[in-house]
């Protein structure tokens, strides 16, 4: 909460603020481009606004687990999608040395959760209310996890919040890491196909929300009494019997940024992007096969009225 | 197991390798019988491991720092021949690239191989991949002298100081079994972000075939040769120079040749870091939605590439004709008008894909397929685990269960079962076969524990048997501190699982790969269909065939098993018919005079010839097992693997080498145990 204020107030003072200096227009602000397509939507976006206020971009596709040296070592200007629930130790580290900074929230609202591809509802009646799941392992249950359930939780490298519901709601299922997100993708497309049960972790935005119909599971709402205090929550015993706490995502840049391009930190500082925006952007590329260039390029001139002001703030 | 052959069947001499037999079997009954009393029999007690991993990582991290600003330099300088590469094969107009491979084509090979590089180079330029291609190019132009230099320094220095042999030998072997997956944390540490780490890594890789290549190769240079230079009066240098490498080059060639193709095989393993916008990114990101049809069009780009440069440097290796270098210019000059008309009508930038359709096609029909197949594949999938994986890995007391087999295991029936073996085994012993008696009872003790649960005295010892009986004692005691490091490391429950998962795949592999093999060497048309789909196995980036293994059975242990057969098997099928093939056509003859049947000749004549062969084939099976581990670890596999895979995104050098490191030391050992086996059996041949 106080930094939904903290970004608003930053909002507000750019707007007010005087133009910074443009810095070394010659020389190329390099942008990460990561594994997925919300990213690219996201940089490309921001790379758009660079470049209306006169700046250069290059776009250098980077590792998300792997691109914090490169920017800690300038190789890199900034990173723009940073999910909390998602990222290395060595960011922490990083940020604690100074060479890397975080330039504010990106203002996606992201929604993490138990999660299945809608005609599962017709295999396991009484769902979207978690309860339904407690007489319903049966039809989840598969060789490796018998007698209990399957639970597609994210690959180990990302922690495993399945697991830890499963145990916080008590309920009979195995959390099986899922290794990759091309595997959670392929659990989908499969089960989809088949018409087989599915029942996983997965989050929002993201371009399969849509195309598999994925649905969440009703839980209560996360929050910091449920995580430290077994006695919240439905299950009186055990903490985590709840949803995720809510993931941020934030934008980081490198520390010699501010002052090799002044105005192009305070656009990216100040830059924010809403899902409603960017999940049709993310299905007209990945659903409708556009090119990400053609979509972003199709939304920036219909929308100039959401990033217009942030560029003229930082250079006029 | 030279004993097993000949003198055992007289009375019961206690060979070393009975006797190492019988020890094992002693231990593994001693811990089957305490394991209730001592637990720390099975599971090694945490507080006996030494933080290994952090001390690994906090050693290390010191180190690199210590290089860092050295390295950083070097990164600096490699920096420029990247570029300019880079600027040559992507700024140079594509037809002027495909005129110039089409040249090199008819120069190397006559119109075969111009053809083989106009047609390769044409679907890398159709596919709509050809920016990112080039790209990949020029990280291979670049990597390959590199790896080139370094395995060439490394087999002169083994050349030139026979006392560095061994620990040389013993350092390509590692760069061969660590996982490049576990160093690329360091690697990036050091060299800073970018195409640097991937071309490094890439050199890394592909410098050890060159290297064992150039050691062959001089190795094998006539003595009557290398006297002549010496009595010509030449210095060691200008003999090494003028005499002996270029008698070597035959054999070096080869090394070049095999140094090109494991450059190739590692482009998508730089491309995971990124920085390069390249064929491997593009896999990488189809893989990530899952998409199989553009995953598998990409991955084709890449066996496009390996196809053509693999028969281009075959020619240069092993080929002396060359061909009229007038035509070379005249297709050379053919792309260069091609490029000046097409830059002329502003035509120049590479078409879009036209597979895009194709891509697609593919793609829904893996789709219908799963749709139509569903209930089946899940059979399928659930015979496998009850029946196999299951068992072996947690043994039938625990794996057999009402919802499984039907019924539940119980304490008499693990008597009855040892019982049984116990029968088995004094038959066996009975009629002369001791080494096959002890063995079924390991075997049956093994299958009713479940690898994963074998305890851990057990393990050490059995392997120090099997390194004792077939390499020798000093072998022994390397196994053992080996294995020790592991278990201290507290690595060693990954260790078991690992040892699991690939081992059952090399047992499917040897079988069914054998069983191949055989085929395709008494029939021509098996081969014919086979040799392509080996071809492609080795070269396409597996992460491809990831998408429809999930797809049709899940994530979990039966998909990465799938998975890591899908590549181990290639060599088990190669060597077995090339084993069987080259039997010498003179003892053929002798038996078919001395009236033998097809299949007498099979068995006894042909097969026992090619075993050595056969066991180097399960050597490399058992390499290329190991190294799909890693990759396995996407499919969501436990054991080292998915500790690698986890370091690398956690950025943790410590478990990420030590888990790499633990990795070698096993396929080390496997490696240098069947290597003993089938030198035993090359002796018993008379063959060295």
């Amino acid at each position: 909460m106080k930094r939904t204020l903290a970004t608003t107030t930053a909002i507000l003072l750019a707007c007010s603020a005087h133009a910074a200096d443009l810095g070394a227009t010659d020389e190329p602000i390099k942008l990460a481009i990561n594994e997925w397509t919300g990213q690219h939507v996201t940089t490309h976006v921001a790379g758009e606004m660079l470049k209306a206020a006169g700046y250069q971009v290059e776009y250098v596709t980077a590792g998300m687990m792997n691109q914090f040296q490169a920017i800690a070592d300038g190789d890199i200007s900034a990173t723009l999608e940073i999910w909390s629930s998602n990222v290395s130790d060595e960011y922490a580290k990083k940020i604690e040395e100074g060479s890397i900074v975080e330039i504010g929230d990106l203002g996606l609202d992201a929604k993490e959760g138990l999660a299945y591809p809608a005609h599962v509802a017709e295999l396991c009646p009484g769902l979207p209310a978690w309860e339904a799941l407690k007489d319903c392992a049966g039809v989840f249950a598969t060789a490796e996890t018998l007698p209990m359930g399957r639970l597609v939780d994210y690959p180990a490298d990302w922690g495993t919040p399945g697991a830890e519901r499963m145990a916080g709601f008590g309920l009979p299922f195995k959390a099986v890491p899922a290794g990759s997100e091309g595997a959670l993708i392929a659990e989908m497309r499969a089960s989809t196909e088949k018409k087989s049960p599915l029942f996983l972790v997965f989050w929002q935005p993201h371009w399969a929300m849509s195309a598999y119909d994925v649905q969440f599971v009703d839980v209560p709402v996360g929050n910091d009494d449920c995580f430290n205090d077994a006695s919240w929550g439905p299950n009186p015993s055990a903490t985590m019997d709840c949803g995720f706490s809510p993931t941020r995502i934030f934008k980081a840049a490198w520390s010699g940024m501010e002052d090799k391009w002044p105005a192009a930190h305070e656009i990216l500082s100040n830059y924010q992007l809403a899902v409603e925006d960017a999940q049709p952007m993310m299905g007209a590329i990945d659903v409708d096969g556009g090119s990400v260039e053609d979509v972003v390029a199709a939304w920036m001139s219909e929308n100039e009225g959401k990033w217009k002001p942030v560029v003229e703030a930082a250079t006029q | 197991m030279t004993e097993a052959t000949a003198p055992e069947r007289s009375a019961l001499p206690l060979t070393p390798g009975l006797t190492a037999a019988l020890l094992t079997l002693l231990v593994g009954a001693l811990c089957l019988l305490l394991q209730p009393y001592a637990p720390w029999l099975i599971a090694y007690p945490a507080g006996w491991t030494l933080p290994a991993t952090e001390w690994v990582g906090g050693g290390l991290e010191t180190i690199l720092n210590t290089i860092k600003p050295t390295v950083r330099w070097f990164s600096w300088a490699i920096s420029f021949p990247m570029s300019w590469a880079n600027w040559v094969l992507a700024g140079a107009p594509w037809a002027l690239v495909i005129g110039t491979i089409t040249a090199i084509g008819w120069h190397l090979g006559g119109w075969r191989m111009a053809l083989l590089g106009l047609v390769g180079f044409g679907f890398v330029l159709l596919s709509g991949y050809w920016r990112e291609s080039m790209n990949t190019l020029s990280l291979v132009v670049v990597s390959v002298p590199l790896a080139m230099l370094l395995g060439g320094a490394i087999g002169l220095l083994a050349n030139e100081v026979p006392r560095l042999r061994n620990p040389l030998q013993v350092a390509l072997d590692a760069m061969q079994t660590v996982p490049t997956f576990a160093y690329l944390t360091p690697l990036l540490l050091l060299f800073g972000f970018g195409p640097v780490v991937g071309l490094v890594a890439s050199a890394i890789y592909a410098a050890p075939p060159m290297a064992r290549n150039v050691m062959l190769g001089l190795e094998r240079v006539e003595p009557e040769v290398k006297e002549a230079g010496i009595m010509s009066g030449a210095t060691r240098l200008q003999q090494l120079m003028l005499v002996e490498i270029p008698a070597a080059g035959r054999q070096i060639m080869v090394g070049v040749n095999q140094c090109l193709m494991a450059a190739l095989s590692m482009v998508i393993i730089a491309a995971v870091i990124g920085g390069f916008d390249d064929i491997g990114w593009e896999v990488l990101l189809t893989m990530r939605k899952a998409q199989f049809g553009q995953a598998l069009l990409a991955g084709l780009v890449i066996v496009t590439f390996a196809i053509v440069i693999d028969r281009m440097s075959a020619r240069l290796a092993l080929e002396r004709e060359r061909f009229d270098p007038r035509v070379s210019w005249a297709l050379f000059g053919v792309g260069v008008a091609t490029a000046a008309v097409l830059a002329l009508t502003g035509t120049a930038t590479p078409p879009d894909g036209i597979f895009a359709g194709a891509a697609d096609a593919v793609d829904q029909t893996l789709g219908t397929f799963t749709a139509a197949n569903g209930t089946a594949l899940d059979a399928i999938k659930n015979g496998a685990m009850f029946y196999g994986l299951l068992p072996l890995r947690i043994g039938l007391d625990e794996a057999v269960l009402p919802f499984t087999w039907g019924f539940q295991w119980t304490q008499s029936m693990s008597l009855w079962l040892f019982a049984a073996g116990a029968l088995a085994a004094m038959a066996a012993t009975l009629t002369g076969r001791a080494m096959t008696g002890v063995h079924v009872l390991i075997g049956v003790g093994i299958l009713e524990t479940g690898v994963a649960n074998l305890p851990w005295p057990f393990v050490l010892v059995a392997a120090a048997a099997l390194a004792w009986s077939s390499v020798g004692p000093r072998f022994a005691v390397v196994t053992v501190l080996l294995l020790g490091t592991i278990l201290v490391s507290g690595l060693w429950e990954r260790a078991l699982l690992s040892l699991y998962l690939s081992g059952s795949a090399v047992a499917a592999c040897a079988l069914v790969g054998g069983a191949l093999g055989l085929l395709a060497a008494v029939s021509k048309p098996a081969w014919a269909i086979l040799r392509p789909l080996c071809d492609m196995l080795q070269t396409i980036p597996l992460f491809v065939f990831l998408i429809p293994v999930l797809m049709f059975f899940q994530i979990g242990e039966f998909s990465a098993f799938l998975a890591i057969c899908a590549y181990a098997i290639v060599p088990m099928i190669r060597y077995t018919r090339e084993g069987l093939v080259t039997t010498p056509p003179e003892m053929l003859e002798a038996a078919t005079a001395s009236g033998a049947t097809r299949a007498q000749i099979m068995w006894d004549v042909r097969l026992p010839y090619a075993a050595p062969t056969v066991l180097l084939g399960l050597n490399q099976t058992i390499l290329y097992a190991f190294a799909m581990l890693v990759i396995a670890a996407l499919i969501g596999t436990t054991g080292l693997g998915q500790s690698i895979y986890l370091a690398l995104g956690q950025a943790d050098v410590g478990l990420g080498v030590s888990a790499g490191a633990a990795m070698a030391i096993l396929a080390f050992i496997a490696d240098r145990l069947v290597q003993g086996f089938a030198e035993d059996r090359r002796r018993v041949l008379g063959l060295s």
